[in-house]
């Protein structure tokens, strides 16, 4: 890790590509869509372009890097936090949790008060939470986590917060059964600044709370035991590290709905660049999974233009056989 | 025979640990005399590495208590404890994805804070040192992974050196070693007591090594201590069958007592 260390030099200019990429994902993705629109005119202030640009696109693509970045953080966490590359926010049933919280927001809220994001924020938070204890508490013990147990519990969890959302939406009235529908494929179609304010800190909060746990993080990829013996307290970095991944994915669950598979690809691909030095890592899964998430979203717009593909549907669609593909590599390593 | 200093720097007293209601080690006081070596030997399941665990504050006693120069280890942090003691356990990951010098880098973690961006020019000083002192500078770039058994062995006996602690811990430091390793490895420890003024604690199943390095040898058996002295006097027909429940013959004559299993009955 000295200066002369090549390695390091790597991930710097891996690190600088990924921000390039991210730059043109922010400039060029407000401009694609049904109805295209050129830098220029939104620039020079025509009505249409400028609107379409600043109060549509622009709002969605400043949430898309935001939310992708948090969905790839918090995989990130979860993968070094239980040394399995597998673990991700989705695959560990949080994602369902807090996609059980927000519909159980929007069954019971009452049609006079319009949606408030507070309500389902919070619903969504809780769920979160609750399905991060839940799990975690299910797979601990006194050596540490059984990640194989981990995995279980999640998908035992992701299945139960399903059934659940079905009976809900079974009891609920056809106008609720569609905005829970259209909020379970997970989008960003209707967003403003507000979201993206609201957001911003959680992101944030939680990428500047993985960044100063780096040494860490790089400390578990050694395994448990060696941690603690280099002065690592296990127990509060696992609290802290299930802390910060949960609250970035229950805010931005929150907004954007459940959008799975992103924890899972971009740290995947990202750690192959950049390496495995926390340092490199966070930050690159920060501009990597943003502008993933912000490229599959434009591609959503345009693949069934004028009609809108749920994001959601496409990062599942991407990542169901990428999970299957790590897994058959697994296989083949043992 | 080296100088030791006779100044207790690990403590414990009536120190108890316990598994699924079965008392797993102890009670057993034992003092670790600064810049000793002492080599914990004992058959299968005595307590070795539970012992080393309680010594490096791993694991929390059962009962009793354990200091480090006189204090409580209780008073102590874990980054604390680090900056004292140093471990290097038998168990290690069979994947680590980082490169030599990082993970040789890690082993300051006691020292380095959040906040800083990179570590220090006393790290990176520390961190070449103990490459220097394993004698893998030349390794510093490679992945762990590509490397061979002893080679990993020496990337993380190099990683507890650079922690710069007092006292080094060792558990069966030479299991799947060849005899180069070995010797090796051997001469080091010896080098680090001699010229660094380290103390060390190593558990191992190879009594000539542990009469090669150890100043004392503690007999542990059944997690209680049998006997504790020099090697010539632990190293006893009589002493090692009682320990093993197998016949030993010993060789004195040389510097160390030499010993070989007896295969005649």
């Amino acid at each position: 890790m000295s200066p002369a260390n090549p390695t390091r030099s790597r991930s710097r200019a891996a690190l600088a590509v990924l921000g390039a990429v991210w730059v043109a994902a922010l400039l060029t993705a407000p401009l694609l869509g049904s109805h295209p629109v050129s830098l220029a005119a939104a620039l020079r202030g025509e009505p249409t372009a400028a609107a379409i640009f600043w109060q549509l696109r622009l709002p969605r693509v400043l949430l898309s890097l935001l939310a992708g970045g948090g969905l790839a953080l918090s995989g990130l966490g979860f993968q070094t936090l239980f040394r399995n590359s597998l673990a991700e926010p989705y695959t560990l049933g949080v994602a369902s949790g807090a996609a059980l919280g927000a519909v159980v927001a929007l069954r019971f809220e009452s049609a006079a008060a319009p949606l408030g994001l507070s309500t389902v924020a919070l619903a969504s938070f809780t769920g979160a939470l609750a399905a991060t204890a839940l799990v975690v508490g299910l797979a601990l013990r006194r050596q540490g986590v059984a990640t194989q147990t981990l995995l279980l519990a999640g998908v035992a969890v992701s299945l139960s917060c399903s059934a659940t959302i079905l009976f809900l939406q079974y009891l609920a009235d056809s106008t609720q059964t569609f905005r829970m529908v259209r909020w379970m494929m997970g989008g960003l179609a209707v967003v403003g600044y507000r979201e993206v304010l609201w957001l911003l800190p959680w992101i944030l909060g939680g990428s500047a709370v993985l960044l100063a746990l780096r040494w860490d993080l790089n400390l578990l990829l050694t395994g448990e035991e060696l941690a603690a013996s280099r002065g690592v307290d296990i127990g509060r970095l696992r609290l802290q590290v299930l802390l910060a991944t949960s609250l970035m994915i229950g805010s931005l669950v929150a907004v954007a709905g459940p959008i799975g598979f992103v924890g899972l690809i971009v740290p995947h691909i990202v750690r192959r660049w950049v390496g495995h030095d926390h340092l490199f890592l966070a930050p690159a899964c920060l501009l990597g999974g943003g502008a993933f998430l912000t490229a599959c979203d434009a591609a959503a717009r345009l693949v069934m233009a004028p009609a809108e593909l749920p994001v959601g549907v496409l990062t599942a669609l991407l990542g169901g056989p990428f999970f299957l593909w790590l897994l058959i590599l697994r296989s083949r390593e043992r | 025979m080296r100088q030791v200093a006779q100044e207790t720097l690990v403590a414990a007293r009536g120190l108890a640990w316990r598994a699924g209601g079965r008392t797993i080690l102890g009670p057993l006081d034992l003092d670790v005399r600064g810049g000793e070596c002492l080599a914990v030997v004992g058959p299968n399941g005595a307590g070795k590495t539970t012992l080393l665990r309680l010594l490096t504050g791993l694991a929390h006693p059962a009962s009793g208590t354990l200091s480090f120069g006189g204090r409580p280890f209780a008073k102590l942090s874990r980054r604390e404890l680090a900056r004292r003691i140093a471990y290097v356990p038998q168990i290690r990951p069979a994947h680590v994805p980082l490169a030599v010098e990082e993970v040789v880098l890690l082993g300051r973690y006691p020292y380095l804070s959040p906040l800083q961006l990179a570590p220090r020019t006393a790290d990176f000083a520390a961190v070449e040192d103990a490459l220097r002192r394993v004698g893998i500078l030349e390794l510093r770039g490679r992945p762990v992974d590509e490397l061979s058994g002893g080679e990993r062995q020496a990337v993380f006996i190099a990683a507890a050196l650079a922690q710069e602690a007092q006292l080094l811990v060792l558990d069966e430091p030479t299991l799947h070693l060849d005899a180069r390793h070995q010797q090796q490895l051997a001469a080091l420890l010896l080098r680090l007591k001699d010229d660094a003024a380290r103390t060390v604690v190593l558990a191992t199943h190879d009594l000539n090594l542990a009469a090669l390095l150890g100043d004392r040898l503690l007999a542990l058996s059944g997690g209680r201590e049998m006997a504790i002295g020099t090697p010539a006097e632990i190293l006893h027909p009589e002493l090692l069958e009682r320990l093993f429940h197998a016949r030993f013959q010993v060789v004195r004559g040389g510097a160390r007592p030499l010993t070989v299993l007896d295969l005649a009955s």
